[in-house]
């Protein structure tokens, strides 16, 4: 079974990139555009809940940390890696008491991404 | 008091030898006038009465002067003693009311030439003084105005590099993202086409290392460099951190040779910091090295430390060159710098780094030869914390490097 990631940047030139590296690499790809849609894709009764979410820490409407702490409360327990400009603003937005799988720093390292998505996904 | 009689008395006694020696003289007066008599034979007993009661009366009248002299001239003694007793207690009284002002005065300029701003003095007192203090307390609330200033222009700054980093990393991630992409298709490319993306990636890679430079540098200024330290393998870490070179070296024709002892002991780092120092060095032997040039890193234990050297066989630096390689903004040769990439911020970060650690960093070189970097870091300590952040001291600031 294919692997689902649900990614989530206000950039679209990013969510592109992603997409496409994703997909070269055979996952299944699931894109929104801030923690707003990332929560009505998790409630969507039609779409298939993803195996990982990759969330960029800071995005308009809705944050990635304030979707993951939302998810988190509803229980959902999906692994999340959360995307970040640098380890100052994980430090400063650091979802106390809530469960992260993982930080991904920009530029994107991505034989890291593939590696960290591989591992939280095996189990 | 005293004083004032002793004037009051003089003035009195100027006025009482005139009178005296208007009276004399008119007494004198009288006595010729009685002799002139005598001698023309006329009024003879009276006239001789006269020159008697004459003779007498200035008899008296020096009699009293002498005693107003004698009195005037104790009033002045003593005036002028009670005078000088006055003046020396009067000055006393300044003195003192001089003093304590002054002591204050001593006192807050030492406070606010310790640092302590708020150091005021109480003004009051003699004119003098008090003109002093309020001069003081003056120029004290001034330097407080301009550290407040300084203090926001410093917060205002590392807000600056923040925010650019953080703006900047998004289009960067862009470049770099799709630049890579276009590699991963490399037999699609012209030589060409490779060479120009390779370009691209080179110096993205570069914008990406500037801005994280200028960001560990402000948050070492601002006291916000910290390390999360967990007890790491010491092989992987350094295997790790020769990987992310190779294509780099490969790139140029150089060789990179790995040397990590086995069982080297664990150490208690932030795994992310140490990997970015031995980068960092690999980059420098990497760029400033000829291509064909041989780099080497190595891991071994020594006592209770485990050592990584960065070595290479590339130009190498003269002395005088070596005693400031730590020191910000620093780097090598002119004549080499144009090609080479970099901030000259990378081994004074990377200093910092090693000392948060606990442990030391030291370069050692021959011009022409090449240059070896050792760094030192203490095996897992009986103090392994894995609590994190610790504080980082400020880089030493460079003389010249203030531009940031």
């Amino acid at each position: 079974m294919t692997t689902r990631v649900l990614i989530a940047d206000d950039s679209e030139t990013i969510l592109l990139l992603l997409r496409t590296r994703l997909e070269m690499e055979g996952y299944e790809v699931l894109a929104a555009a801030d923690g707003e849609e990332v929560i009505e894709l998790m409630h969507s009764a039609t779409e298939p809940d993803p195996d990982i979410l990759l969330l960029d820490a800071m995005m308009p409407r809705k944050s990635g940390i304030d979707a993951l702490r939302q998810l988190r409360a509803e229980g959902v327990e999906t692994p999340v890696l959360i995307v970040s400009a640098h380890q100052d603003e994980m430090d400063a937005g650091a979802p106390s008491g809530v469960e992260v799988s993982g930080f991904i720093t920009k530029p994107i390292d991505f034989d890291r991404l593939f590696a960290s998505i591989a591992e939280l996904t095996q189990a | 008091m005293l004083t004032g009689l002793a004037v009051i008395g003089v003035a009195r006694f100027l006025q009482q030898r005139q009178e005296f020696e208007n009276a004399t003289a008119q007494s004198y007066q009288l006595e010729i006038a009685a002799r002139n008599r005598l001698a023309g034979g006329t009024h003879t007993t009276g006239a001789r009465a006269v020159i008697v009661a004459q003779q007498h009366k200035r008899e008296q009248l020096r009699e009293d002067i002498d005693g107003e002299t004698r009195d005037t001239a104790l009033l002045v003694g003593a005036g002028l003693i009670a005078g000088l007793t006055g003046a020396a207690l009067l000055f006393s009284g300044l003195i003192s009311s001089m003093r304590r002002p002054l002591e204050e005065l001593v006192e807050a300029s030492g406070r606010l030439a310790g640092g302590d701003l708020d150091a005021r003095v109480k003004v009051g007192g003699l004119s003098e003084t008090a003109a002093l203090g309020s001069a003081f307390n003056e120029m004290a609330a001034e330097l407080q105005r301009r550290a407040g200033e300084r203090d926001q222009l410093e917060t205002m700054k590392d807000e600056f590099v923040l925010t650019a980093s953080h703006e900047l990393r998004s289009p960067l991630t862009s470049v770099q993202g799709f630049a890579e992409l276009l590699m991963l298709e490399r037999d699609k490319l012209s030589p060409k086409q490779a060479d120009t993306v390779e370009i691209i990636l080179d110096n993205t890679r570069h914008l990406v290392r500037l801005l994280n430079d200028l960001l560990d540098l402000a948050r070492s200024d601002a006291g916000r460099l910290t390390i999360k330290p967990t007890p790491t393998d010491t092989g992987p870490l350094v295997e790790d951190a020769a990987r992310t070179m190779r294509s780099q070296t490969e790139a140029k024709g150089q060789s990179l040779h790995l040397q990590a002892d086995p069982n080297l002991p664990r150490i208690n780092v932030d795994s992310d910091r140490i990997r970015q120092v031995l980068v960092n060095l690999l980059t420098n032997a990497h760029e400033y090295c000829p291509e064909g040039a041989a780099i080497s890193v190595t891991a071994k234990r020594r006592d209770a430390e485990v050592e990584m050297v960065v070595s290479d066989d590339g130009p190498g630096m003269a002395a005088d060159q070596l005693e400031h390689i730590f020191e910000r903004f620093t780097r090598g040769d002119a004549g080499l710098t144009q090609h080479v990439g970099g901030t000259g911020l990378g081994l004074a970060i990377s200093k910092s780094l090693v000392e948060l650690h606990g442990g030391t960093i030291e370069a050692e070189s021959i011009s022409g030869r090449g240059s070896a970097f050792h760094v030192r870091l203490p095996t897992i300590p009986a103090t392994a914390d894995s609590d994190g952040g610790r504080r980082m001291p400020a880089l030493e600031p460079h003389p010249q490097g203030e531009a940031l």
